[in-house]
């Protein structure tokens, strides 16, 4: 269960804005906050994807949640600058890879869980078996 | 299990993640209900214009009414000789009472309709739209009041005629091309009991509006009340009238 650690995290980061009345935010930082949202999402969807393999490493994760979170600041704004919706681009990338971390995400669980139950099968069976095996060099001697 | 220390920073970062798309939806929120805010004040702004705009139409329509009583002087004076203008001109009298080009007066109803002072602050934009008062509101109440056999009508003091219009300009509501603003009064001469029936009908034209906010409709019979003549343009620049023989 500690992989509900990180949904648990997010939603008390939602309520500690709420409880510390943020405000709105003006000028570039409210504008584009939300793109920033999705960049900062596919971070930490990444990030758990990459934990489950066994793949995690602190400094790529760290870096990476920063460096995507301004990039796509970035992008949005330029594309604001020039006149074309760059941020629709950045909200396309990220939301798919979203999607295609959140899959693997899943899959990787549910192997683990189908895992789990086979081995303890298995090891149902294997008990059963030295029973058996104990009870008939019972009966023998 | 040492398998599981990504879960830590991950979290770490999650909360931040928390924090920021709460703060994107509070300022998505604020900037929506700031933007109802801005077009009440921009509305404010926007009516000092049309203002100048109404002085000076009342100075036109003070001219057109002079030279209409000259003109009315006139034909009078023509029909006074003979029996056959006289007859003419009573015709003429006719027509111009019908067609709204003079005062008139008689007994009636007036309808006064006014921004609602609800608070909608909050309110979706939908509910926002309830509170004011439309040109199709001041639209509808003229048909059901000429339905129900009025026979002159003015809002705000422009008499509505045949080529009379009503619409929205921004926040501006319009009659005739002058702006008008709440409250807007509409008055007819008729029937009192009969356009006050009409506009009371269940599910009619004002039930809507009085649903919202009945505060915002005032439904009054007058005994007696003077209806001004149009004050606008009569020419007709391409509708010419058919000879018959």
């Amino acid at each position: 269960m500690i992989y509900l650690l990180p949904f648990i995290a997010l939603v008390i980061g939602a309520l500690l804005a709420v409880l510390l009345r943020v405000g709105p935010q003006e000028g570039l930082t409210g504008q584009y906050m939300a793109v920033a949202c999705i960049a900062g999402l596919d971070t930490i969807c990444g990030g758990v994807r990459s934990g489950l393999e066994g793949k995690f490493t602190n400094e790529v994760f760290v870096t990476g949640f920063i460096s995507n979170i301004v990039l796509a600041f970035f992008l949005a704004w330029l594309g604001d600058r020039i006149g074309i919706d760059l941020f629709l681009v950045v909200a396309l990338v990220f939301g798919a890879r979203i999607l295609q971390n959140l899959s693997l995400i899943r899959r990787y669980l549910l192997t683990k869980w189908q895992d789990a139950k086979e081995k303890k099968r298995l090891q149902e069976i294997a008990a059963k078996a030295q029973a058996q095996s104990q009870m008939q060099a019972d009966a023998t001697s | 299990m040492s398998g599981n220390q990504w879960v830590l920073p991950v979290s770490a970062l999650s909360l931040v993640l928390g924090f920021m798309v709460m703060t994107a939806s509070i300022t998505a929120t604020t900037r929506s209900s700031r933007f109802s805010l801005l077009g009440a004040a921009q509305q404010g702004r926007v009516g000092i214009g049309p203002l100048d705009l109404e002085e000076q139409y009342v100075k036109m329509s003070e001219e057109v009414k002079a030279l209409r009583g000259e003109n009315d002087k006139l034909q009078t004076a023509l029909g006074d000789r003979n029996s056959s203008t006289k007859v003419l001109n009573e015709g003429l009298e006719q027509a111009k009472a019908f067609a709204g080009l003079t005062d008139v007066q008689g007994p009636g109803l007036k309808v006064t309709l006014t921004d609602s002072t609800k608070s909608t602050i909050g309110q979706s934009e939908t509910v926002q739209e309830y509170a004011i008062v439309h040109d199709m509101d001041i639209l509808k109440v003229t048909n059901e009041l000429l339905a129900a056999g009025a026979e002159a009508i003015d809002v705000n003091g422009h008499r509505i005629v045949a080529t009379s219009s009503f619409r929205c300009v921004g926040p501006v509501i319009q009659v005739d091309g002058v702006p008008v603003a709440s409250p807007v009064v509409i008055r007819a001469i008729g029937d009192p009991a009969a356009m006050e029936g009409g506009l009371n009908l269940p599910g009619g034209v004002l039930s809507l509006i009085r649903m919202f906010d009945p505060a915002m409709v005032r439904v009054e019979q007058v005994k007696e009340m003077r209806i001004a003549a149009y004050g606008g343009s009569t020419e007709c620049h391409f509708a010419k009238p058919v000879e018959s023989k």
